[in-house]
């Protein structure tokens, strides 16, 4: 099968194109764990560089040494130094190091954290921001809104098979295992888009299963928490805004007629499917498919019209019945949906 | 001189012999060891075959595998390529890792061990010639129907991990997972008894006064590794059983909504997944070592520190299983644990190469192609050992966990530490083999190329994975700067491709195979393999002084080929091979062994047939199979434990051996012992599976049936457990009529049905459902277990008595009848374990 | 079955240790139960390693009219306590820091 998306052609060049991966994520750190994590991971590349540079010269030894020096090097001597002793003392230094990372890490929960569940699905992210009393006030899907400077816990689990969790720049990874409720603590320093991908093979198009987490200010993350909260009254008059475009209209019609709203979910409407992502404030999502795709009326019209040349084996049939303008019509209805 | 047996060590001091042996001598010995010719061939027992053969299968899956790579590698080049759809590539990736493991690696090591250790060992093969053409015609014939499965699209595509829920029925509804699980089957079994042979043949096949202080190093990695293939394996075969019963028959063991965990498959599987990177390193370890102390032509610098190190490590790697699981998010203190114990298992890995580097030094290294491997293989096992010991680090591993960067990690321990090892291997041992040595020239640009090839291949592979690509993604986007080091990745792996090319080109031109007039110790080393050998192997069995006999003594070659050592002729006119004791290796007995045959051929293929047809679903073809495979081993083993006419032989220099004995110095209880431990190990896992998943989820736990249940069904393992020690007294007693302790045996059997059949029952009373619960599933599982085992013990029972009715049971002791006794013995100690367990605990919840 | 329990001596109480402190981690998860009980075992450990480093070291130095393979034995004995030592220690540290 021919991928819809073909290879966008760099105009940088090579070297161009591998500087702008510098530093790679993991070493690029914009919260405390990853932070953390990436000077162990220095501590841990220099350590590994310089044995190797040691290994090295005493193979170069051992073989195109002096005689005389030669002769030191062939004997036991060695393996208990080198082989034995001063493994051990490096190792000890570093099990230290990483155990106390790893408690400072794992530090209990306060509770007093904002809370946001996040799901595994196959092959997209249910998520549902938390009320002090643990229910969800928000619902959204493939991405992940959060205030900088504060920690946000996050309750991960999963409704199908295996997933993982993982945004290098914030943190490791934690699994999401059905049946099972892990938490993990993630915080940024700085605004910003964070990306994300499922890190546990689960099935078919596990390549492309990404998300995102958006990092704001204080500020604009209370903003946007309002926004979304008074999302009832928000929906319906998004909803009855589109009212007043006729293209709009007939998506909305059709969203009905076509069968959209057994599997999706839109806030105000009496569109409830819940099995695949809600789409209450779609187009205000940067990606499609689950980070795959930029968001515009191009990119929706291709999705809707078969996703499955775009992300092979995923949920959603393709509407191959619905003409090109009822497509664009199902888009600029989708659009409204901010 | 202490002894262990008894022996009269000064013994040792008449050999070499110094009268002439008689003319005839070794035309006899090669008459009787003349290997078959023409469609015979394929009845060949002999381990210099064998050897061979199971070498060159590993090989050929090594190719397959390395083409799937390549594949993969082309898909990966650029992003959103299109050349592997994603179904195809998700089957892909999953056969290149289950074939590695499974038809290469493990197989590989196993058969370099058949060959080569009788050769280092001076046995004139190993103890069970039959075993090991059975489990390598296993292992062809199902590893090739296995990897066929692509050919048809139906090959499993759920990762070589195969973690469910991902695996079971609601996600991979296609037979796809069924291949996996019972392709794996018939691997697990060869696996089994390659390890029963390998670990008896070390410690029973040794030439006498080797002992343990003076064992070839490679002998020490393969007791090692096959001690831990009969720890590790069991793990994995109650894993795909339960997977496989879930999937068949919907029993609950991976399910949370009905009691199960999806974690207890993670735990089952890795358990032995980790010593399994072990038992592939190890043994090829010993061959480094082996080879560094030929190559530099000096003693190995710390023999002792590295026996300590195969020890070690044998232990330790069974304690880092969950170093894989870091991110499923275990509580803290238990992944401290485990990242300390992989912190550990670092230490034996420095000793090791450190050892090899002092090696170097103190001898007179050649710039050669085994050198070359050996040097690459050090190098690059060294960078995969580092990078080991970043991701053992807990938080680290959260970061590098599943992406590229392990990827770049495994291939660099698995081929520094296997794969370059393994091809030194190749160049120094052909000479064993083959009548050309290979081609030096051919054989340093094979290794550039490899070594340039796998270092481009996997260095920037680290990058690519810290920068944040995931394994197992059949594509990935473009404009996240993965492109340029996934194409530097795939030219590298070209390159590699290139150099193993250049290697078929010199095995084509110069690997002629023979037996008799081999190119011979083309790199000088100085173990015991190099003694001039037919299929009889050595013409005789040399006393052992010192670890290097061969440098030690440089007469010893053509003392032994004079005859002047141990066995020089064929005592009894048969095939025949002296075992020693375990520590010391005194000579015991004088072992017959069987010649030719072509039920071991008849049974792996029909072993293959079962699993293989089971997977397509045929259920009565694959019964049919089944039962044909059962028959031919009765009947390969019919012809087996016969005394001969001779109480005892003459193996020169003034010592007698029994030619046939009984009890526990026989290799034959030697064999039953370590099958029981295969399947207490299964137990074991099943009791740990039923307490985890109690652990997790006691609500869905109910009250067994009431104990007065246990009365009836203790007391039927308690007769099968004492009928057969009653009738192993009986067969002492001259008086006895000829039946009645096989009947005896018989009932014990029957009584082993009556008591699996109650505990049934009592179960079934309550109405206990295996689709319900994890408590029903695993009581399911054990009694699955216990009925195999007792369908066991009746066919053994019925087999003993059909014997007897030959009068093949001899009086007053018989070895037939003792491994009946044992195993009888064990199910009914088994069962009633099992009864107490499920009964008793965690009792009324 | 002496000697080799003699020369995996060592090695076993890793093993002892090692699946000691996974059952109390399993069984009493995250209490301070399993730390107590998991550093007592620690300390036993310890103590049975320091124990049979004396002894089989003891033995193997004093080499006056030993055979070969009888001091080989005593030698391999010590290592196998010397790195179980250095293994159980390592074991015992998460018990402190984690």
């Amino acid at each position: 099968m021919r991928p819809a998306i073909s290879p966008r052609t760099s105009t940088r060049s090579p070297l161009a194109d591998v500087l702008s991966g510098w530093p790679p994520p993991v070493f690029d750190p914009a919260g405390p764990a990853a932070g953390s994590i990436a000077t162990l991971g220095w501590v841990l590349l220099a350590m590994a560089a310089v044995v190797t540079a040691v290994v090295l010269f005493f193979v170069y030894v051992a073989l195109w040494g002096r005689p005389g020096t030669r002769e030191k090097l062939g004997g036991t001597k060695i393996i208990w130094l080198a082989g034995i002793a001063f493994p051990v003392v490096v190792l000890t230094f570093l099990l230290i190091y990483g155990l106390t990372l790893t408690r400072s890490l794992t530090a209990p929960i306060t509770g007093n954290e904002m809370r946001v569940r996040v799901v595994g699905e196959m092959w997209w992210w249910r998520v549902a921001y938390l009320d002090p009393q643990g229910r969800a006030v928000i619902l959204d899907a493939n991405e992940l809104h959060i205030p900088v400077g504060r920690p946000v816990v996050l309750e991960l689990s999963s409704n199908d098979v295996i997933h993982s969790f993982w945004v290098p720049r914030l943190s490791g990874k934690l699994d999401m295992i059905p049946g099972r409720r892990n938490l993990m603590r993630i915080q940024a320093d700085r605004p910003g888009v964070y990306g994300g991908q499922c890190a546990e093979y689960c099935g078919g198009p596990h390549a492309l299963m990404g998300f995102a987490v958006i990092a704001h200010t204080p500020e604009n993350f209370a903003r946007w928490r309002t926004q979304r909260l008074g999302l009832k009254a928000a929906a319906v008059s998004s909803d009855q805004a589109a009212v007043s475009s006729g293209e709009a209209n007939r998506g909305r019609q059709l969203f009905r007629s076509a069968g959209c709203a057994a599997c999706h979910r839109i806030g105000g409407t009496d569109a409830n499917g819940l099995a695949g992502p809600d789409l209450t404030h779609v187009a205000s999502r940067r990606t499609l498919g689950a980070g795959i795709l930029p968001n515009n009326r191009g990119t929706l019209i291709g999705w809707i019209g078969n996703s499955q040349a775009i992300k092979p084996g995923n949920r959603m049939p393709p509407y191959s019945v619905l003409s090109g303008d009822e497509l664009t019509a199902l888009a600029v209805y989708l659009e409204t949906l901010k | 001189m202490t002894s262990e047996t008894g022996f009269d060590t000064r013994l040792y001091d008449n050999f070499p012999t110094r009268e002439e042996r008689p003319q005839g001598e070794l035309e006899e010995l090669e008459r009787i060891w003349r290997a078959p010719t023409g469609w015979g061939r394929l009845t060949i027992v002999n381990n210099n075959y064998v050897g061979l053969w199971y070498v060159a299968a590993a090989f050929l899956f090594f190719l397959l595998a390395g083409v799937l790579a390549l594949a993969m590698r082309v898909q990966l080049a650029l992003p959103l390529n299109g050349i592997l759809p994603q179904e195809t590539y998700n089957q892909f990736f999953t056969m290149h890792g289950t074939v590695m493991m499974f038809l290469f690696a493990v197989p590989a090591v196993e058969a370099l061990g058949v060959m080569l250790l009788p050769q280092m060992l001076a046995a004139r093969d190993l103890p069970f010639p039959r075993l090991s053409a059975y489990a390598f015609w296993a292992y062809l014939v199902g590893g090739l129907c296995f990897f066929a499965s692509l050919f048809f699209g139906l090959a499993p595509n759920g990762g070589w991990f195969m973690y469910p829920p991902l695996t079971s029925m609601a996600y991979s509804p296609g037979i796809n997972a069924d291949f996996w699980l019972l392709g794996i089957g018939f691997i697990e079994i060869s696996a089994i008894a390659g390890a029963i042979e390998i670990i008896v043949g070390v410690l029973r096949t040794r030439a006498p006064g080797m002992s343990l202080d003076k064992m070839p190093i490679f002998a020490w990695a393969m007791l090692v590794f096959a001690c831990m293939i009969v720890i590790a394996f069991p793990a994995v075969i109650l894993g795909t059983l339960l997977l496989e019963f879930e999937r068949a028959f919907n029993w609950s063991f991976f399910d949370p909504t009905r009691g199960g965990d999806p974690l207890l498959w993670q735990h089952l599987f890795w358990f032995f997944g980790h010593p399994e990177v072990y038992i592939i390193f190890l043994p090829a370890a010993a061959l480094v070592s082996t080879m560094v102390a030929g190559l530099a032509k000096t003693p190995l610098v710390g023999h002792n520190l590295i026996v300590l190190a195969f020890l070690a490590t044998g232990f330790i790697s069974f304690g880092v299983w969950s170093h894989h699981m870091f991110a499923t998010g275990m509580p803290r203190l238990s992944v401290g644990f485990f990242s300390a114990a992989s912190t550990a298992v670092s230490v034996p890995a420095g000793i090791q190469v450190f050892s090899w580097i002092a090696t170097f030094a103190a001898g007179t290294p050649r710039y050669n192609t085994p050198t070359l491997f050996v040097i690459g293989g050090l190098v690059t096992f060294v960078i995969g050992g580092l990078t080991g010991v970043m991701v053992a680090m807990v938080p680290f591993d959260w970061q590098a966990h599943d992406t590229h960067f392990i990827v770049a990690h495994l291939h660099y321990v698995l081929i520094g530490g296997m794969v370059f090892p393994l091809f030194a291997a190749f160049y120094f041992w052909i000479g064993m083999t083959s009548r050309r040595a290979l081609s030096e020239r051919l054989g340093k640009w094979s290794f550039w190329l490899m070594f340039a090839g796998m270092q481009i291949t996997f260095l920037p592979m680290h990058l690519t994975g810290l920068m944040g690509m995931l394994r197992r993604v059949y594509t990935y986007l473009p404009g996240r700067s993965w492109e340029v080091t996934n194409m530097i990745s795939t030219v590298g792996a070209f390159i590699l491709a290139a150099g193993v090319v250049v290697f078929l080109i010199d095995l084509a031109r110069n690997f002629r195979f023979t037996v008799e007039d081999d190119a011979g110790n083309v790199y000088g080393g100085g173990t015991l393999e190099w003694l001039p050998t037919g299929l009889y192997s050595t013409r005789s069995i040399p006393v052992i002084r010192s670890r290097y006999p061969l440098w030690d003594d440089p007469e010893l070659c053509k003392i032994v080929e004079e005859g002047r050592y141990l066995l020089p002729n064929s005592a009894t006119g048969r095939r025949e091979t002296i075992v020693t004791s375990p520590l010391r290796a005194e000579p015991e007995y004088l072992q017959i062994m069987p010649g030719p045959s072509v039920w071991p051929l008849l049974a792996a293929v029909f072993t293959a047939g079962f699993f293989v047809i089971l997977t397509i679903q045929a259920y009565t073809p694959a019964l049919i199979s089944g039962v044909l495979a059962v028959l031919a081993v009765i009947r390969w083993l019919w012809e087996t434990d016969r005394p001969v006419a001779a109480q005892h032989a003459d193996v020169g220099g003034g010592i007698m051996l029994p030619t046939y004995v009984t009890g526990p110095r026989t290799h034959g209880w030697w064999a039953m012992v370590i099958l029981l431990i295969v399947i207490a190990m299964i137990l074991l896992m099943s009791v740990f599976s039923y307490l985890y998943l109690y652990g997790i989820h006691p609500s869905f736990w109910r009250s067994p049936p009431d104990n007065l249940w246990l009365l009836p069904i203790l007391s039927g393992y308690a007769l099968a457990a004492g009928l057969p020690l009653l009738a192993r007294g009986l067969l002492k007693r001259e008086k006895t009529t000829l039946w009645t302790p096989p009947v005896l045996m018989f009932v014990a059997a029957v009584a082993l049905v009556v008591a699996v059949a109650l505990e049934f029952r009592s179960w079934r009373s309550i109405g206990l459902d295996p689709q319900l619960s994890g408590q029903a599933a695993m009581i399911y599982a054990f009694l699955s277990l216990q009925g195999t085992m007792t369908a066991i013990s009746m066919l053994m029972t019925g087999y003993l008595m059909a014997r007897n009715a030959r009068g093949l049971i001899v009086r007053p002791h018989n070895n037939t009848f003792d491994l009946t006794t044992m195993f009888v013995v064990y199910s009914a100690a088994q069962g009633g374990f099992i009864a107490a367990l499920t009964h008793l605990f965690p009792g009324a919840v | 079955m002496r000697t080799w329990a003699y020369l995996l001596g060592g090695l076993v109480v890793w093993t002892v240790h090692f699946f000691g402190l996974y059952i109390f981690g399993s069984v009493f998860p995250q209490t301070t139960l399993a730390r107590i009980l998991s550093g007592l075992l620690t300390l036993a450990a310890l103590a049975a390693d320091a124990i049979l480093l004396w002894r089989a070291g003891t033995a193997s130095m004093a080499q006056a009219g030993r055979e070969e393979l009888g001091r080989w034995t005593d030698y391999l004995a010590a290592l196998s306590a010397a790195i179980s030592l250095i293994a159980v220690f390592w074991q015992g540290l998460p018990v402190l820091i984690a």
